[in-house]
């Protein structure tokens, strides 16, 4: 009967959890959509950037760990500048952000 | 020995290949600086590029076009006039310039569907003389060292908006043949977002050639900066040269001759280009505010490889109405092979008197979410007095030529079957010629012997 109880309260507790961060709990990657505020490149041929973004919707500095080559290329030859809004989806891994979709929302 | 002898001849050849990589006139660039196409048509090179350039659909943003219907022979078009409803404005009503504050926030921004125009817009959209080819932006196109942040509209001292362009010594030297991301630069953020408008990617995760390091102009190889097309029923300029699989693999490039009998009324697409994604859907007549307090037009967006293409026999003429821009062709025309489209849909304002599709400024609905005054003003632009605006949609196929992909390609039980890819009643069978075409008796025997020579 305890262990019965135990089980119930340790299912009751990861639901209230859940419920108390939902982004972070029940979603693999978290969206928003966002400006850059800063971009940290270590030079020409760094393989990863650190790059902060003000999320429009909550107003919160995100910080993100971009390592695909493709976005980086775009950091390197400033196809991708501070003050780009940028869509982007991102997973928490060892409590870092890790980018997995890094677009500019701008077109022409 | 002989080994040595390889190895030393392997070296002098990749030496020689590695200095053939560096663009000659570096040392006469570092002396006498970069100062656009005059100086890449000094010392007795590349004489007369420029003004030949100025003939090209790069520069104009258009051209006759032969297989489109409702077209005026002779007439030239591209983006520079066309209105269709990926875009909705063209260069001339959309034109690149300082939008109204936003009521809001009283900023403003540059925006215009020649941004992407490869002068500094002072010399815009086929303009042509001396100006015109002083101001051709060769280096973004060519260099690999190009700082896009220098290529910016802005308003010079007189209030012009031109174009800033990149013209560093460091730019300059770094010339060479074109890569993927000096193509993708402006394509792949063409029709209001990056990957919406043709929805394909192009990188090694998601087609072959990329794979294998292709660039895009392994493919689209130019001649006098002609660049060959293929024949996307929405793509109608073109510089008189097309490209096609063929030109590299044959008419004939299977091991296996059924699937080469296939080639002849199927296109390779059809079964190397499974997918397709992008832009859905866009509304032009409800723009949407952003963050930033500006608007865009309305738009579904997916991914590439998250949608799937629609198939209709093709033989690369175009029906041309206000409802329907897409491929004319049919099972009984010989020209016609089944290929794959990527299905759009847009709504926009037509005009109820004569049906037309009316263009739009971007400006006004860009900067307050007045989408009938970005009617107005280009309609006033275009000399269009009286209109009556309605909303409505059109319909667009277009090309599905990208996302190749051998692993992944359809085979036989994709489309032969009950629950297959293709639409065979809507491509023109019958019952009988369904009920057989659908079934897996027409390929059990050749599968089982695969599968036994596999397993």
């Amino acid at each position: 009967m305890n262990r019965i109880a135990i089980v119930f309260l340790l299912a009751a507790a990861v639901g209230t959890a859940m419920l108390c961060v939902p982004g972070a709990a029940l979603a693999d990657e978290i969206k928003m959509v966002g400006g850059i505020t800063k971009i940290d490149i270590s030079g020409p041929d760094a393989k990863t950037a650190a790059v902060t973004l003000k999320d429009n919707k909550t107003d919160q500095l995100v910080t993100v760990i971009v390592n695909d080559d493709l976005t980086l290329d775009k950091f390197k030859d400033h196809r991708i500048v501070v003050g780009d809004e940028i869509r982007m989806k991102y997973e928490v891994q060892d409590g870092r952000n890790i980018s997995k979709y890094f677009r500019k929302t701008a077109g022409c | 020995m002989k080994r040595y002898l390889i190895v030393l001849s392997l070296l002098v050849i990749a030496g020689t290949a590695a200095q053939a990589k560096e663009h000659p006139g570096k040392a006469y660039i570092e002396k006498n600086g970069y100062q656009g196409p005059s100086t890449c048509e000094s010392q007795g090179c590349h004489p007369g590029t420029a003004k030949k350039f100025l003939g090209t659909v790069h520069w104009k943003h258009s051209s006759t076009v032969d297989n489109v219907d409702n077209v005026e022979p002779g007439k030239e078009y591209g983006m520079k006039n066309r209105i269709y409803t990926m875009c909705n404005g063209n260069d001339i009503v959309n034109n690149l310039k300082e939008i109204p504050p936003n009521p809001k926030t009283g900023k403003t921004k540059f925006t215009g569907c020649n941004t992407c125009h490869p002068g500094n817009h002072i010399s815009d959209v086929g303009s042509t003389g001396r100006d015109a080819e002083n101001a051709i932006d060769c280096l973004v196109c060519h260099s690999q060292a190009y700082d896009y942040r220098l290529r910016k509209p802005y308003k010079d001292e007189v209030g012009r908006v031109v174009m800033g362009q990149d013209r560093s010594v460091k730019a300059a030297i770094a010339v060479g043949k074109p890569g993927v991301k000096n193509c993708m630069v402006c394509h792949e953020a063409a029709g209001g977002g990056v990957l919406l408008k043709r929805g394909f990617s192009y990188t090694k995760e998601t087609d072959v050639h990329a794979a294998k390091k292709m660039v895009c102009v392994d493919c689209h190889g130019a001649k006098d900066h002609r660049i060959p097309t293929g024949y996307d029923p929405n793509n109608w300029a073109n510089d008189g040269v097309r490209v096609g699989c063929s030109d590299c693999h044959g008419e004939k490039p299977h091991k296996d001759e059924d699937n080469n009998r296939h080639a002849g009324r199927i296109a390779c697409q059809t079964c190397h280009i499974p997918r397709t994604g992008g832009a859905l859907a866009k509304d032009f007549t409800k723009w949407t505010q952003g963050s930033d307090g500006f608007y865009e037009p309305t738009t579904l967006r997916m991914e590439a490889n998250e949608t799937a293409p629609v198939y209709a026999w093709y033989n690369r003429t175009v029906a041309n109405t206000p409802a329907f821009i897409g491929p004319k062709g049919s099972r009984t025309d010989k020209e016609s092979r089944i290929y794959p489209f990527k299905l759009y849909e847009g709504k926009a304002f037509f005009d109820r008197k004569t049906g037309q599709l009316l263009s739009m400024d971007f400006a006004p609905p860009m900067a307050t979410g007045d989408t009938l005054a970005g009617v107005a003003s280009a309609a006033k632009t275009l000399g269009i007095r009286e209109y009556d605006p309605v909303s409505g949609w059109q319909t667009v196929y277009f090309g599905s030529n990208h996302l190749v992909t051998k692993e992944k390609a359809l085979s036989c039980a994709n489309c032969h079957a009950q629950n297959g890819v293709l639409n065979f009643r809507a491509l023109g069978y019958s019952e009988e010629e369904i009920r057989k075409l659908t079934s897996a008796g027409i390929y059990f025997e050749k599968m089982a012997v695969k599968q036994k020579e596999e397993w």
